[in-house]
């Protein structure tokens, strides 16, 4: 008896059912059989399939059906029927199995008697060679269950091909495909789920889907089929919940309605967009009429959108469900977009205006945690749409509007826009038009003229489709909108390709499969109709197809290189810093280039002051709004920051510049770090302690790297400055940021801008400390550690509460708290939130050593003390020696609060001692006395 | 009744590996294989592992292969060495009986066995270090390369082989390390005591475990750390010693030969390595009943200790924890007796017998 028969289903598909078929034969695992079902096809098929078992007689079998069944259970199950091994996998056509496939399943299977082992299915581009693992989430650890309820995301990978099924184990249950549905395999894995009395689960890879691209046509697809679809997925998955009831699993219909909002209807609400009235409303039909079978919570367990879209499919508002489709993204592929304008009632922020009126509606509409209100403008990418779009002559005429989410882009900020032709398949090529923009009845209208023959010159061959986007500018805003397109348009207009005529001499409109509006080269003329006709013809045979996807692969490839930061990184420790140093430049970056603030903003304020000829570079991570204007501003990572640190003749920085960018000895790197330890730091903490040798000379080469250091007080020379491995001078002047600490600064502006300016209200600054999440990256939300509301409800009257999570985190202020609570995230400077705050609560941040110089209160709220210090490690003890309270429960907080004066003077002592300790050297002269040292005083300090 | 031919870097240092090689070869040669042994060249320092044993010892090259440089004359000279070696595996492996089996046991050696003609055997190949610490190290892109066609890609713990299937080595699977131990003695976990043995070096971390000792020792004036073991990182050690003031309670024992009279002295194991595979220092401290505290530097780590039943695990790196985890356990008689007992019998899970079983069956399976 055979150990596993592979059950290989073919179609006209000639070509790739070799390549199927030997990568079951050479598998590592010997004792494998094929079984290849060939269902009445009408090419080569038959003929290559007999050779294939001729050439190996004993291990390939064909079966001939005599009528095509149109779908892949009834030759599966075909299949089933003829093999003879102990084991069953299946195999498609034009898929193949990884070498070790059936050797680690068996394996599995027979270490714990399993009678299902399922293995990571691997999608494969073989055009864009590229590759990634479906449902990784499953798949990242073996695993073996005595039912499926123990592990019920496995119904996630509902492939029946990934899978080793033991043969008894199939005919003991009576599993065989479905016939005549499409969809077999949801229902066919799902009852194997269930019904295996034992799963085992393998990371290994075992099976490659084999994806590949389609040639981009105008072709719409064939709308009744698409609707066919979808009824018999609904269809499948009724039977599913049958197969529940009949196998007592009653409880997993709730996480497959879950599925069913989170994947399977987003889906199809996404296709909906380019679909007419028509299809809609068949559509709406059928999903409503099974929506009402699903369970009520599973709206509530359903990520926020889907929800949405779900509540509002159900409502048949297919317009709100499409917009809540826009914004869920699409992987790397489409960010999130936000089609819908957004509403806020009584403090709260809701998808839609309407389907407020039940409490069901506005829980689930309700999507104030999204924090999009507090969100920048530049992230916000509100969905723009081309609305209108004729020919005149040579010129074509486009207009549309954009939605305007929350009114929060303002007529009053000054706005202007440029069209812009984006080369699809390139980032960062285009072509640019003015364009004008208008606010008007919530949305933002655009129109623009343009002559494609003069203002759009493509290349030819290689850029045949170009996309439109507004590159909108709002005050110090820049916005970036791509432009949809809901009906295609039919108009088309002369263009001309550098490549002469040969390579096309019209823009036609299009709408792609991403929505977008778009254009593509397409040839009026003969000479572009031949020349475009062979191409076609070329690349729709094997040889052509590989050359041609060869030659566009290479030129991405070269394009990712170049772009990519090891290639900068060794361009510049290579060949940039050689170049000859300008001694007048300094770049000065400040948090990664995230902000305009801290010590290097000061310092280059007070050299601004001091008149001295330097040339300023900032460098700024993703937005230059907010920088200072009579700096050069340079964007992080870019060819130009490389080119500028190398030929700098200072760097000046509060955290670190690449850090495997070498530094030149004549260059002057002052270093002024952002702020004194707590906790411990550097060599002194757990992670960096385990790391390797090479890990740790690699952190100190980029310390080693500082030429100046700068300190607060002895008690940072010890602990910072040894922890870090400092070995650079250590510049004895305080920090340059504290400086209006200790002299006083103006804060009028920024209680203006926080509309503060008249409040008698106590101004209290919360400001926690950076929190990882469990894999050590910055938590994306931070869950705020007390009741915003219960603290506007106690304090509200007499309190403003300003919030500033560490830069690395963000929270969300619901805008009913917007009296009480102010969200500073976006505020860069910090020295003047300081200045500004009549009280000061932190838990770890190194602001308390900054603010204690103004000797104000100073609430130290850390619920986690005690297992802070135990898994960070600290440098003192809050508790004996922080300059106020510590307290861990919400309503202490509020208590201490409530009582500032008293804080005040019992702290007082503290507070001085506090200040002796840790900031001797904070005297107000810290800028001065840098500018003095580097940049005024003698040449090569 | 296989041949088996195991092939490692060299068979004569005394290191993990060839412990490993040497006590595996030996009980494979007590259930009836014919156990050939080979070293691709010989160690620097040659340790005695004993005469008449039970299986070949070969070297390939008597004179140690060139390493890989730069230059295409020194490269080829390097080739035709490394072919003359293969020549000779291929001809031992051509005199090998139908069923037999090899075993690289090295991404070095490994390259010897790519070159040489197995004679259609199934080729197993080993590494014996956590998945993290090949990635980060230069034997990451060499294990890629060279082991991605072989039978099997065996490594020490489940976790292991997780990590490496999921970078793509659908070939990987685990085995553990046999358990080479058998106590005659019983410690009685009276004394007040803490070892560690292991070679002092950067590797082992001596250094964070002196800072973690330098926290708990005030509280235990009547307890000696003994570190077993000697290394380049000795005086280094010593002054750190000094510097944190803790001489008087620290022993440097140097290198031993009775291991089970050095661990029936002892209360405690400590292991406080940054990279390990599935260290044996643990798996004796267990068998002789002892409770270890460890940081959890790799999966072979947890998988010998279950945390609070046979063992105290801590996040790597924090001495701090590292100190507080060692104070309860020398302040508390009771839970080292408990965490002792619980140890030599869950050691057991890697008995000898258990785990050449396993081979029995991994062999079994690439025949098919």
């Amino acid at each position: 008896m055979t150990d596993v028969s592979v059950v290989v289903i073919v179609y006209n598909d000639a070509d790739r059912l070799p390549a199927a078929v030997r990568s079951v034969l050479g598998q590592s695992h010997r004792d494998v059989e094929v079984v290849i079902v060939d269902d009445a096809s009408t090419d080569a098929t038959a003929g290559v399939a007999d050779a294939l078992a001729a050439a190996e007689p004993g291990r390939v079998r064909v079966v001939h059906r005599a009528d095509n069944s149109g779908g892949c259970g009834q030759p599966r199950n075909d299949g089933i029927a003829e093999s003879r091994g102990t084991y069953l996998m299946f195999l498609d056509s034009d898929d193949t199995l990884d070498q070790h496939a059936c050797r680690n399943m068996v394996a599995a299977a027979e270490e714990h008697e399993a009678e299902l082992v399922s293995g990571c299915c691997w999608r494969v581009y073989p055009d864009k060679g590229e590759e990634s693992a479906w449902y990784r989430g499953v798949y990242r650890e073996r695993g073996v269950y005595a039912s499926v309820r123990e592990r019920p995301e496995l119904l996630y990978d509902t492939l029946s091909t990934n899978k080793l099924y033991r043969r008894d184990f199939l005919d003991r249950e009576g599993l065989r495909f479905v016939e005549r549905l499409h969809y077999e395999d949801l229902l066919f894995s799902t009852q194997a789920y269930l019904a295996a009395r034992k799963i085992a689960i393998i990371p290994h890879r075992v099976y490659n889907w084999m994806i590949y691209e389609n040639a981009e046509t105008l072709s719409i697809t064939n709308q009744r089929a698409e609707l066919r679809n979808f009824a018999d997925r609904l269809e499948i998955f009724r039977r599913i919940d049958a197969v529940y009831v009949r196998y007592g699993a009653d409880d997993l219909k709730l996480s497959k309605d879950v599925k069913f909002l989170n994947h399977d209807l987003l889906l199809y609400v996404r296709g909906l967009r380019s679909r007419d009235r028509e299809y809609r409303e068949a559509f709406l039909a059928l999903a409503r009429e099974y929506m009402a079978t699903i369970d009520p919570r599973a709206y509530g367990e359903a990520h926020e959108l889907q929800a949405i879209i779900g509540f509002l499919v159900a409502r048949g508002d297919d317009e709100g469900a499409v917009t809540a489709a826009d914004y869920v993204g699409k992987g790397k592929t489409g960010k999130p977009r936000l089609t819908a304008p957004l509403v806020e009632r009584d403090g709260r922020i809701y998808w839609s205006c309407d389907h407020l009126d039940t409490e069901e509606g506005r829980r689930i509409l309700d999507v104030t945690e999204l924090g999009i209100h507090s969100l920048p403008l530049k992230s916000l990418n509100p969905g723009g749409r081309v609305t209108g779009m004729a020919r005149a002559g040579r010129e074509l005429r486009l207009s549309g509007d954009v939605v305007n989410p929350l009114n929060r882009i303002r007529a009053d900020a000054g706005l202007s826009a440029r069209l812009e032709f984006r080369d699809r398949s390139r980032t960062g090529r285009f072509f640019a038009v003015p364009a004008e923009v208008t606010l008007a009845g919530g949305r933002l209208r655009w129109r623009a003229r343009v002559v494609p023959g003069r203002d759009v010159r493509p290349l030819g061959f290689v850029d045949q489709s170009w996309g439109l986007r507004l590159r909108l500018k709002a005050g110090e805003d820049e916005l970036i909108i791509r432009l949809f397109g809901d009906d295609p348009m039919d108009v088309s207009v002369p263009v001309r390709p550098r490549l002469t005529r040969l390579a096309g001499d019209h823009f036609e409109a299009y709408v792609p499969e991403s929505g977008e509006m778009a254009f593509r080269l397409v040839a009026h003329g003969r000479a572009g109709r031949v020349t475009l006709a062979t191409l076609r013809r070329l690349t729709a045979t094997g040889r052509g197809r590989r050359w041609w996807t060869a030659l566009l692969r290479a030129e991405r490839r070269w394009r990712t290189v170049f772009t990519r930061r090891s290639t900068k990184l060794a361009v510049y420790n290579k060949i940039l810093i050689r170049l000859p140093i300008r001694r007048d430049t300094i770049v000065f970056e400040s948090h990664l280039g995230k902000q305009y603030s801290d010590n290097p903003r000061y310092i280059y304020e007070e050299l601004r002051k001091s008149g001295a000829h330097h040339t300023a570079i900032w460098s700024y991570a993703k937005n230059p709004a907010g920088f200072p204007k009579d700096a050069r501003l340079v964007r992080r990572g870019s060819w130009q920051y490389y080119l500028a640190l190398a030929r700098a003749g200072y760097w000046v920085d509060n955290q670190g510049f690449p850090r495997d960018a070498v530094k030149r000895p004549q260059t002057i790197y002052v270093q002024t770090w952002h702020g004194s330890a707590y906790k411990r730091m550097g060599f002194d903490e757990p992670q960096v302690k385990r790391s390797t040798r090479a890990q740790r000379d690699r952190f100190q080469r980029t310390v080693d790297r500082y030429d100046a250091f700068l300190i607060r007080s002895e008690h940072d020379a010890r602990t910072l400055a040894k922890g870090l491995g400092v070995r650079a001078e250590l510049i004895r002047s305080g920090y340059p940021r504290n400086d209006p600490l200790v002299n006083g600064g103006d804060t009028t502006e920024l209680a203006e801008e926080l509309k503060l300016t008249g409040d008698d209200r106590k101004v209290v600054l919360y400001a926690p400390t950076f929190r990882a999440g469990p894999g050590g990256k910055a938590l994306k939300r931070f869950e705020m550690p007390f009741d915003l509301e219960e603290f506007a409800e106690e304090l509200g009257e007499t309190h403003v509460l300003l919030v500033r999570p560490h830069y690395l985190n963000a929270a969300v202020v619901p805008p009913s708290l917007r009296g009480v609570v102010r969200d500073v995230t976006a505020v860069h400077d910090v020295t003047s939130l300081l200045l500004l705050a009549d009280a000061l609560v932190t838990d770890y941040s190194s602001l308390m050593f900054d603010y204690a110089l103004l000797d104000r209160p100073t609430i130290l709220f850390a619920p986690d003390l005690q297992e802070y210090a135990r898994s960070r490690g600290t440098y003192f003890d809050l508790r004996r020696e922080g300059p106020g309270p510590v307290v861990t429960e919400p309503g202490e907080l509020f208590a201490a609060l409530a009582d500032l004066p008293g804080v005040a003077v019992r702290y007082a002592e503290r507070r001085r001692g506090f200040v002796e300790r840790y900031g001797e050297y904070d005297r107000g002269t810290a800028a001065k006395q840098v500018i003095d040292r580097f940049f005024t005083g003698g040449r090569d300090a | 009744m296989r041949d088996i031919f195991i092939v490692c870097n060299n068979l004569e240092e005394l290191g993990g590996l060839q412990r490993w090689a040497h006590h595996v070869g030996r009980l494979f040669a007590e259930r009836g294989h014919r156990v050939h042994l080979i070293g691709v060249t010989h160690a620097q320092d040659r340790h005695d592992y004993g005469r008449d044993l039970p299986y070949d010892l070969t070297v390939l090259h008597e004179v140690p292969p060139p390493d890989r440089r730069k230059g295409r004359l020194r490269e080829m000279r390097r080739r035709a060495v490394q072919r003359q070696g293969a020549a000779r595996l291929s001809r031992m492996f051509r005199a090998a009986r139908p069923g037999g089996v090899i075993i690289a046991a090295q991404v070095w050696a490994m390259e010897w066995v790519a070159l040489a003609d197995t004679a259609d055997m199934p080729v197993i190949g080993m590494s014996h270090e956590s998945y993290q610490a090949t990635k980060t190290s230069s034997r990451y892109e060499r294990v890629k390369r060279h082991f991605a066609d072989v039978h099997r890609f065996l490594v020490l713990s489940t976790e292991d082989a997780d990590s490496w299937a999921r970078d793509g080595m659908s070939n990987a699977d685990f085995m553990p390390n046999p358990l080479h131990v058998t106590p005659t003695v019983r410690p009685d976990l009276s004394r007040p005591v803490v070892e560690l043995l292991g070679r002092l070096s950067f590797e082992k971390g001596q250094d964070m475990m002196l800072e973690a000792w330098a926290e708990v020792r005030a509280g235990f004036p009547e307890w000696r750390l003994r570190l077993y073991g000697a290394g380049p990182d000795e005086a280094a050690l010593r002054r750190q010693a000094e510097d944190l003031g803790v001489t008087g309670s620290v022993e440097f024992r140097g290198t031993t030969a009775d291991v089970e009279g050095a661990l029936n002295e002892a209360s405690i194991v400590a292991l406080s390595s940054r990279v390990e595979g599935f260290p044996m220092s643990v798996m004796e401290a267990m068998a002789y009943g002892l409770p270890t505290v460890a940081f959890d530097c790799a999966p072979g780590v947890r998988e010998l200790i279950t945390h609070e039943s046979d063992g105290l695990l801590v996040r790597p790196g924090n001495t701090m924890q590292f100190a507080e985890q060692l104070a309860r356990l020398m302040g508390d008689e009771g839970l080292r007796a408990k965490l002792g007992e619980q140890a030599r019998s869950s050691i057991q899970r890697f008995s000898a017998e258990m785990v050449m079983d396993r081979w029995e069956r991994m062999f079994a399976l690439v025949d098919r």
